[in-house]
């Protein structure tokens, strides 16, 4: 029951840091689609502290969710959003497991795959080709990007750590 | 950070580099292709100098080209994406306006030369 809590209130701030997101546009002018990928915290988080299944319940919750408040259920965007997250949690729990990297590489390697994972579905859902040549904008975007959510969430479990410990 | 992120930059890195020269060897396109709703409605000589205007899910999209390069420069929807992309010259590059559901696409040259 903590842990279903827990889970919910990370979903609702995964919903709430997307939205907040998207307010903030970064270089949008010259790279459209670019974004700091504050929500991928949330799932990071969940990667480490909860479990794989977790981590899918709240990525597909959250982009429904944030289909119908702002970007309107089963759109483009949407199915972008989708493969996006599940490409991503998948690579994330692979180089956290298999692999061995650190919070902040598995960081980047979730970035990585979640704009890989929308590259390739605009490949399929739009006929667009052309979106390989966009890709080492995102890919170049996607280590600094990376970098600072693997900051935030090294933080942000060392806090929960601390905070357990009086519990 | 550990040994392997260093190891995981270096081949995102390499990969960039590698996709970059890739799209520098693309040639430059000498027609466009205007699509609405996947169907060609207009297609551009890129060597001459003109703006086209054709009807978009939203209304008016005007098309310039100027030396080469094709752009739009007016159209409506919220984010004005396909106008800020400013312009395109490369074969295989393509501008996608998706409220207004026109696509500009420039066609590889091979295919052109057999036509022309």
């Amino acid at each position: 029951m903590k842990k279903f809590t827990r889970l919910s209130m990370l979903l609702a701030l995964s919903v709430a840091l997307n939205i907040i997101e998207a307010s903030l546009p970064l270089f949008n002018d010259y790279i459209p689609g670019l974004k700091l990928g504050l929500a991928n915290i949330v799932t990071l988080f969940i990667i480490y502290k909860f479990d794989l299944k977790d981590a899918f319940y709240v990525g597909i919750l959250r982009v429904f969710l944030v289909g119908i408040l702002r970007t309107g259920l089963f759109s483009t965007t949407f199915f972008f959003s989708l493969s996006g997250v599940l490409l991503s949690i998948i690579c994330m729990y692979l180089s956290k497991n298999v692999f061995k990297l650190s919070i902040i590489g598995v960081s980047i390697v979730g970035s990585i795959a979640h704009s890989t994972g929308q590259v390739i579905t605009s490949i399929i859902l739009l006929q667009m080709t052309s979106m390989v040549y966009y890709l080492p904008w995102l890919l170049l975007f996607s280590i600094p990007t990376g970098i600072l959510v693997g900051i935030i969430c090294k933080q942000l479990v060392k806090f929960y750590d601390e905070v357990l410990l009086f519990e | 950070m550990n040994k392997n992120d260093i190891k995981l930059i270096f081949i995102v890195l390499l990969i960039v580099i590698l996709l970059f020269s890739l799209s520098l060897l693309r040639k430059e396109a000498n027609v466009a292709n205007v699509y609405y709703e996947n169907d060609l409605i207009l297609k551009i000589d890129l060597n001459i100098n003109n703006t086209y205007e054709v009807e978009g899910y939203n209304g008016k999209v005007v098309i310039e080209v100027l030396n080469n390069k094709i752009r739009v420069v007016e159209e409506n929807s919220p984010y004005h994406l396909c106008s800020k992309q400013g312009f395109i010259d490369k074969s295989g590059e393509s501008i996608i306006c998706l409220p207004n559901k026109i696509i500009i696409e420039l066609p590889n040259n091979e295919l052109d030369t057999e036509v022309s």
